[in-house]
């Protein structure tokens, strides 16, 4: 293979970067070693190379990164008040922020605060407590009328019940085996033991009682037992 | 490279830290491209500015099928670079005079200066003079090369040129540079 010096110039690249096929290295080795103009450019083109790789990196100034920062994202102080915002957004943070806001919504309430016609005193320390005082209270007073009401409207439901269950008050379940006439009785009738009058007599007093207390109530329930 | 990535997609999601992350990866880079192909450091911070202004504000019409961020970047590097030259070829042209000064002080340095490292650092500037002597085509191309040890391919894509263009500017390139050198009278070690 024939080489010449246009080849040179045109693969010079190719041969300092080892791209040459073997047959053209040769030739271009055998060319260059015995040409006066090839020798003295490839010689100079390698040392060029070298120089250009040993060219160390050059520092930038330690302000330009700030000052890079600067131009696109704003001084200092503003870019790292929007990194403080960005931080809001993370959803712990949303979360603890939603969780104290409805705490605070709930004791504000609790402690009687008008949220419609909100003022200043009322966030008073001496208001706040004298609220939540009454406030307890009242709970606390809500709460026993409440048990208390339930367990009356247990007790009447309990009583009915026991009242419907019991044999002495069905006609129907009293015994007619009983053969005994009491002296001067004519009729057929059947006197109730003793046990059995005591405990209608027991059921009556508490229906009146009852009556006393839930009128209402007692009316309704005998309406329903008449019905 | 991934890497990047990420953090552009970060940035694109308003991450002001991811932003900050990626300047502070290529900045040197940059910087280095910048001041091999101008030769002056301020001007060079001055372009690395532009440089990092125009990627924040086209951050959104990156596509990593393009080669990844770097390639990006350094595509965006070159066509500032290129702008910068055309914008200051006037001036240039009335310094030219002036530019031969620094070299004749070089070459008169060489010898008077016993330190190798000295030395060395001599060579550097001549060779970073010889650099922003060559046309900007051939000067791009020798520093993405042999500087910053792009592949072809990735020239291919800074300079959006076909390969064969590529190592043509680039052989030409460093043969010109040979060339300057030796009218210097600089012999590289």
């Amino acid at each position: 293979m024939t080489w010449t010096c246009e080849q040179t110039d045109a693969r010079l690249s190719d041969y300092l970067d080892g791209l040459l096929e073997p047959a053209e290295q040769t030739a271009f080795d055998h060319h260059v070693n015995g040409c006066g103009r090839c020798t003295p450019l490839v010689a100079g083109v390698s040392q060029v190379l070298t120089s250009l790789h040993r060219l160390e990196q050059v520092e930038p100034s330690p302000r330009l990164v700030n000052a890079i920062l600067t131009v696109t994202q704003g001084p200092q102080t503003w870019r790292n008040a929007k990194r403080w915002l960005r931080g809001l957004q993370s959803p712990r943070f949303v979360y603890g922020a939603v969780s104290v806001a409805a705490t605070i919504v709930l004791l504000l309430t609790a402690t009687g605060f008008n949220w419609r016609r909100p003022k200043l005193a009322d966030l008073a320390p001496a208001t706040i407590y004298r609220n939540a005082d009454s406030g307890l209270h009242r709970v606390y007073a809500r709460t026993a009328k409440f048990v208390s009401d339930l367990r009356v409207v247990y007790e009447i439901q309990s009583r009915i019940n026991e009242t419907e269950q019991s044999p002495a008050m069905r006609e129907d379940t009293i015994p007619r085996s009983s053969p005994k006439k009491e002296p001067g009785r004519t009729d057929n009738s059947q006197p109730s033991s003793p046990k059995q009058q005591n405990r209608a007599d027991e059921i009556g007093r508490n229906l009146r009682v009852l009556a006393c207390e839930f009128p209402t109530l007692i009316g309704a329930l005998a309406d329903r037992r008449v019905s | 490279m991934e890497q990047d990535a990420q953090l552009v997609q970060q940035c694109l999601q308003g991450d002001g830290s991811a932003w900050e992350e990626l300047v502070r990866r290529h900045t040197r880079r940059i910087f280095n491209i910048c001041y091999r192909f101008t030769g002056n450091s301020t001007e060079a911070e001055d372009l690395t500015q532009d440089v990092f202004l125009r990627v924040y504000r086209t951050l959104r019409s990156y596509r990593s099928a393009y080669g990844g961020f770097a390639t990006w970047m350094t595509s965006v590097t070159r066509n500032l670079l290129i702008d910068h030259y055309r914008r200051t070829k006037r001036d240039r042209v009335t310094d030219s005079l002036d530019d031969a000064m620094p070299v004749v002080e070089n070459k008169e340095s060489v010898g008077r200066r016993p330190d190798e490292q000295a030395l060395v650092g001599e060579l550097s500037g001549q060779v970073q003079t010889a650099l922003t002597r060559l046309s900007p085509e051939l000067r791009e191309a020798v520093i993405l090369r042999d500087l910053q040890q792009l592949e072809y391919i990735e020239i291919q894509k800074v300079l959006a040129v076909p390969e064969g263009t590529v190592k043509s500017r680039i052989n030409r390139g460093r043969i010109e540079l040979a060339r300057i050198l030796q009218q210097m009278g600089v012999r590289p070690s």
